[in-house]
């Protein structure tokens, strides 16, 4: 198995006419033969179309390098577009062909030959929610079903990498959970490395394991999603009522530290291994009446903002002026 | 066990080879197009021609048939330059139609449906693409031109015998190469128009306004100017200059085979550059 990063930008800078659009990027995202998920994550204009249309060859860099998969985007894209599918954010697709046809020719272009085509587009078909519309021409196909069917083209083949646009656009409640759990098999059970790119932030937090955001054509955070859900999870809001002065005392028993807030409110933090029971437990011994207990959590959304500039810092992260040292703890 | 119990499980086994991979293109193509019934109309109408060709060939060649027929005119059927430069004129007009009525509907649906990303994201590059939807016209447009020209002339071959093959081959190779350089020309034209224009019946009428307002320009020109050769910007006159330089039939007044050649050499760079210009994966807005 390669451990080479499924992308790897180096400097990479694009132009489109006269505007640069892409400002010199730099960056290595997942690691090949995972089954990870990387979103890209950006407000429109930012570039994240403009970066996978680069990753994909169909735009060339003015300067810097792309490598997908460890080939460069620019000299070996025919061997990197055989292991790679691709599914647009618009409309695509052959409207006088049945869906079974579509995806069959889609299979033969990336070289199945046309027996393995033909069964694989069953498959994938199938496996999709198509399966009983496998044979109606694409054009009669309602918007969800014409996501799916992209999305069966993008994966028939069997691609290492495959890169997903915006894939829950026009999606109601249901298909897109369906489609997000997609994605999920496609990576953790197919082992399929997946770039997604959305501006639907729960849509990456569901499904991504690492997270990319974009501002003006640079990359303005990268964060380990799998790491921020093991922080969250240590992360919990405390509020009791009657004497909660011991419970400072009692906290480092359990290896977790906490700071009082006032009115019986407290921020704690749980060390690797310990569950909330604990807590519970300790609240019990002491007597104390819990009213509310919750996991606060330092979601993708606050991530985002402040990698926007909209807000000073995310929860949880080092506080511009510590309260008693709790922000050093949950900095990490 | 059934598709839809077997689940959906990673392909792994081997790939066709590279280089041939675009034929995927013609063959879904080629079966697309034979099922709209007015192709098929067409291309069954382009045989009677040949047909007739065939049963003409027969008559020449069995002079018994002919004993009753003045002997002019029995001088004047035979099969030689000017009857495959016939043969070649009508076939050419219903390749025309052909084109036109089968072209729009190759590159045209693809940029409606935006469905060059999804080629182009695979391994096949823009001038494989091409190549492919070249090969779907040509095909096409070669099953009612050099093929039964060429059936023809094999008849022509095993009617008259080995002698009249050794001092006529060259009518055989210079209808197949006059056919190809038309065919060529002509899929041009209708990829052009199919890449620029999205609604078909358009397409199919800015494919034969090409020829008919090209033709329509040279003569103009011909006639405001009191010059010869306005009309080397008709490619179908263009063409034929070349076909009679081809086949030793005596050429109409005008510029001479090489010039239009050239002109039709033009006519194809200029060509292959628009087709050039649209066949992209996205649209770039400088």
């Amino acid at each position: 198995m390669s451990s080479s990063p499924v992308v790897e930008l180096e400097n990479l800078k694009v132009r489109l006419g006269r505007r640069e659009i892409l400002h010199g990027i730099t960056c290595r995202l997942g690691v090949s033969g995972t089954g990870k998920a990387v979103g890209l994550l950006g407000p429109n204009g930012a570039g994240k179309s403009t970066l996978i249309l680069t990753l994909l060859g169909f735009l060339k860099a003015s300067s810097g390098r792309a490598r997908i998969l460890g080939l460069d985007c620019a000299h070996s894209m025919g061997d990197a577009r055989s292991r790679i599918g691709y599914m647009p954010e618009n409309d695509a697709f052959i409207g006088d062909m049945t869906a079974v046809a579509f995806v069959r020719q889609m299979a033969e272009l990336s070289g199945l030959p046309p027996e393995a085509a033909l069964e694989k587009a069953h498959q994938v078909l199938f496996h999709v929610g198509l399966g009983e519309a496998r044979y109606r021409e694409l054009r009669t196909y309602s918007l969800g079903m014409k996501q799916m069917a992209k999305l069966a083209q993008a994966i028939v083949h069997g691609p290492e990498l495959v890169i997903l646009d915006e894939p829950t656009n026009g999606l109601d409640p249901a298909a897109r959970r369906r489609m997000l759990k997609l994605i999920t098999e496609m990576k953790n059970e197919q082992g399929m490395n997946v770039l997604v790119c959305s501006h639907l932030l729960r849509d990456i937090e569901q499904v991504c394991d690492e997270a990319v955001i974009m501002k003006d054509g640079a990359i303005v955070h990268h964060c380990n999603l799998e790491e921020e859900r093991r922080s969250n999870r240590s992360f919990v809001e405390l509020e009791v009522s009657g004497d909660d002065s011991q419970l400072r005392a009692a906290l480092p028993e359990i290896g977790a530290e906490g700071v009082p807030e006032g009115l019986g409110r407290w921020r704690i933090v749980l060390p690797p291994g310990v569950e909330v029971d604990a807590i519970w437990r300790i609240a019990g011994q002491q007597q104390l009446l819990v009213r509310k207990l919750s996991h606060r959590r330092d979601t993708l959304e606050e991530i985002f903002l402040k990698a926007m500039g909209h807000l000073s810092q995310t929860p949880g992260d080092a506080p511009p002026s510590p309260r008693s040292g709790f922000g050093e703890v949950s900095a990490n | 066990m059934a598709v839809y119990k077997r689940g959906y499980q990673r392909y792994s086994g081997p790939l066709t080879g590279s280089l041939t991979r675009f034929l995927v293109l013609p063959r879904y193509a080629w079966r697309r197009l034979y099922q709209q019934r007015l192709v098929l109309l067409l291309t069954m109408l382009a045989f009677v021609w040949p047909l007739l060709c065939a049963g003409f060939i027969y008559l020449t060649n069995h002079a018994e048939l002919l004993q009753g027929l003045d002997r002019e005119f029995r001088e004047f059927i035979q099969v030689d330059g000017r009857f495959f430069s016939v043969f070649m004129y009508v076939q050419a007009g219903f390749a025309v139609f052909l084109a036109a009525l089968a072209g729009p509907s190759l590159i045209a649906p693809d940029l409606a449906n935006n469905a060059l990303p999804l080629y182009f994201s695979r391994p096949l590059t823009r001038w494989s693409y091409a190549l492919a939807r070249l090969t779907v016209l040509m095909g096409m447009l070669s099953i009612v031109t050099w093929v039964p020209g060429l059936i023809l002339f094999g008849l022509q071959v095993g009617l008259a015998g080995g002698g009249w093959f050794r001092a006529n081959w060259t009518l055989g190779a210079g209808m197949v190469v006059g056919f190809l350089i038309w065919l060529l020309l002509l899929s041009l034209v209708a990829m052009a128009s199919s890449a620029y224009v999205k609604w078909r019946v358009v397409a199919a009428a800015v494919t034969l306004a090409f020829f008919f307002i090209l033709g329509g320009i040279g003569e103009m020109i011909d006639q405001v100017l009191r010059v010869t050769w306005g009309h080397i910007i008709d490619p179908a006159w263009s063409v034929n200059q070349v076909w009679c330089a081809l086949l030793g039939v005596d050429p109409p007044t005008g510029p001479g085979a090489a010039a239009s050649a050239g002109a039709l050499a033009t006519m194809i760079v200029l060509l292959v550059v628009v087709i050039e210009r649209k066949l992209r994966p996205v649209e770039v807005v400088s």
